[in-house]
């Protein structure tokens, strides 16, 4: 009897699904059971200890995870909603631009090249309250003689870091939305100019509607890597002064690696992942519909 | 004012609003670094200075002669973090790109039941935050001693970056036509042969961005590094950066003239790549 033979893309997909899954799924499983436990670091014999939704119990009642969830949930959605908007009007403004674009898409990408960790530690110099470039900007132009404590006051630190994350991913939004302006064919425009329309309507009905399959893709780009706040909030506050900008994230490392509760960081873990699938799938799906919606014109 | 003259001042006053917006946001993309290299290159008491002195007064490269002479004399062991960086980082981007191509050529020319599926599935994998994921890693990888050495971090940083790079080799494969492979084949070749000769040449410069955007994935990696690498052995630059800080100081200018040498392969490496990195995106996503 003959082997079944196997098809080109299954052998083809083959060795990535075993990486991924020797990597990421087998994984992922052991510490799905693991939030069942009352595992610790410090007493590996807890490894056995299944407690089952215990863990998660303490979760739902513990006030500081439900603080720092909101939290995670703000800054994305403020830091998101900015950089579309921020990026649409750079990509505008580049692709208006009559000389040197090539330049400026460069100086663009100057952001995307920069590690979140350098990031964080670039904004945590900047914002320093004594000798950051910021502080030392107000002082010396006289608008404030006090040392402004950017990365001390909880609200003020939110915002540096809610900048920081800002300056280091606009320009994805940036990139892909001027690839959309610039693919995109000029006699629409022309037609909606030629019909008596303001700018702003050709912008709603006429550019908008090409360019948004762009902005979702970088949308869906970004959300896959979220949690890459996590480098930016680490460096610059460390979730402190008391847990004041504490993400997500940054607790989940707490627990685990601070406290050495391993079962209880393991079942948060387990939250800030749905969270990021959350985000990705609603995306692909934006993608995907937007990607029909003007299928026909393609 | 006739209508005219008013018009000409509208298009002057926009495209001067418009010069000055360019203007703007260039300054505030570009400072931030600017800021971190002037800073690599100032004496410490200037970057304290209070009141703060602008225009700086004396240059040296004195941080980088610090950093690059070894342990005990101010420096960090550089050498062995920027050889664990590089070494880490080519050795996962090459396997990423193999496993990546073969992964990205059987979605872009194979018809298979739940393709979308599995392509959300794969995305679905890059999704799971660093930190969460070096809870289990951290676990497994102390049972199997694979923790403080090079294997361990290659291994998480292939995964890393597969799904990722998937998406951009199956776009620049989309991008080159059918017809071209299947013309090779009449002609006697098999799709072996159609594949390395024809197909895989045409989309070599996407490959070879895809490839530097695993790498730089690699080289700026922290959530998972600072976890997985524990001494000189495997620690990569983003978690040697935190070796200028103590517990209250923080030597700025040694953090800033570190932080220039990472910048440097990574910006190289990015304006090679550029081009072909936003084609590679658009087209797989959007033309699917």
């Amino acid at each position: 009897m003959k082997a079944p033979r196997l098809s080109a893309p299954v052998l083809l997909l083959t060795p990535a699904v075993i990486v991924l899954a020797a990597v990421v799924l087998v994984p992922l499983a052991l510490s799905l059971y693991s939030s069942f436990t009352s595992f610790r670091l410090t007493r590996p014999a807890s490894f056995f200890n299944v407690i089952w939704f215990d863990n998660y119990l303490s979760i739902l009642t513990n006030w500081d995870f439900w603080v720092a969830f909101g939290r995670t949930v703000l800054l994305l959605t403020v830091a998101l909603n900015l950089e579309m908007l921020l990026g649409l009007g750079l990509a505008m403004l580049v692709e208006r631009a009559t000389r040197g674009q090539r330049v400026l898409r460069t100086l663009m990408m100057f952001p995307m090249m920069f590690s979140p960790i350098l990031v964080g530690f670039q904004f945590k110099f900047m914002f320093n309250d004594n000798v950051g470039v910021v502080n030392n900007a107000l002082q010396s132009l006289g608008l404030t003689d006090a040392a402004i404590p950017w990365l001390i006051d909880g609200t003020l630190a939110f915002i540096a870091i809610s900048i920081a994350e800002i300056w280091s991913s606009t320009s994805v939004f940036a990139i892909l939305i001027l690839a959309g302006l610039l693919a995109m064919p000029k006699e629409p425009i022309e037609a909606a100019r030629v019909d008596g329309c303001t700018p702003w309507q050709t912008f709603r009905y006429v550019t908008w509607p090409f360019v948004m399959p762009f902005a979702y893709i970088a949308m869906t780009i970004r959300s896959l890597d979220v949690a890459r706040a996590y480098d930016i909030v680490k460096i610059m506050t460390d979730g402190g002064p008391a847990g004041r900008t504490e993400l997500l994230w940054t607790l989940v490392g707490r627990t685990a690696y601070g406290d050495a509760r391993m079962g209880m960081a393991n079942a948060m873990a387990y939250v800030s992942i749905l969270l990021s699938i959350a985000f990705t799938y609603y995306f692909f799906r934006k993608l995907a519909a937007a990607r029909t919606q003007i299928g026909a014109e393609w | 004012m006739d209508d005219n003259a008013s018009a000409r001042l509208t298009t002057r006053l926009l495209s001067i609003g418009h010069a000055v917006g360019l203007f703007l946001a260039m300054t505030v993309i570009c400072l931030p670094g600017i800021w971190i290299i002037l800073t690599s290159l100032r004496p410490p008491v200037e970057i304290m200075a209070k009141p703060p002195v602008w225009i700086p007064q004396e240059m040296n490269l004195d941080a980088y002669v610090a950093m690059f002479s070894g342990v005990g004399k101010g420096g960090i062991p550089v050498i062995e973090y920027f050889r664990n960086s590089l070494i880490i980082s080519v050795t996962s981007t090459v396997i990423a790109i193999v496993i990546g191509m073969a992964g990205g050529y059987a979605f872009a020319r194979f018809r298979f039941s739940g393709k979308s599926g599995w392509f959300l599935g794969l995305m679905l994998t890059r999704t799971v935050p660093g930190i969460a994921l070096s809870l289990p890693l951290f676990f497994v990888y102390a049972r199997l001693g694979i923790i403080d050495t090079h294997f361990g971090l290659i291994l998480a940083y292939v995964a890393l970056n597969i799904p990722f790079t998937i998406w951009l080799i199956d776009g620049f494969f989309r991008q080159v036509p059918k017809d071209l492979a299947e013309a090779a084949q009449i002609d006697g070749c098999t799709r072996w042969q159609a594949f390395w000769q024809v197909e895989f040449p045409l989309a070599g410069p996407g490959i070879a961005s895809a490839a530097i955007f695993a790498f730089l994935t690699c080289w700026n990696e922290f959530a998972l590094a600072s976890q997985l690498t524990r001494s000189v052995n495997s620690k990569t630059l983003p978690v040697g950066l935190l070796d200028y800080t103590a517990e209250f100081t923080i030597d700025w200018r040694g953090m800033c003239a570190l932080a220039v040498v990472m910048i440097i392969p990574a910006l190289t490496l990015t304006f090679i790549v550029q081009k072909h990195l936003v084609g590679g995106l658009t087209s797989g996503a959007v033309k699917g």
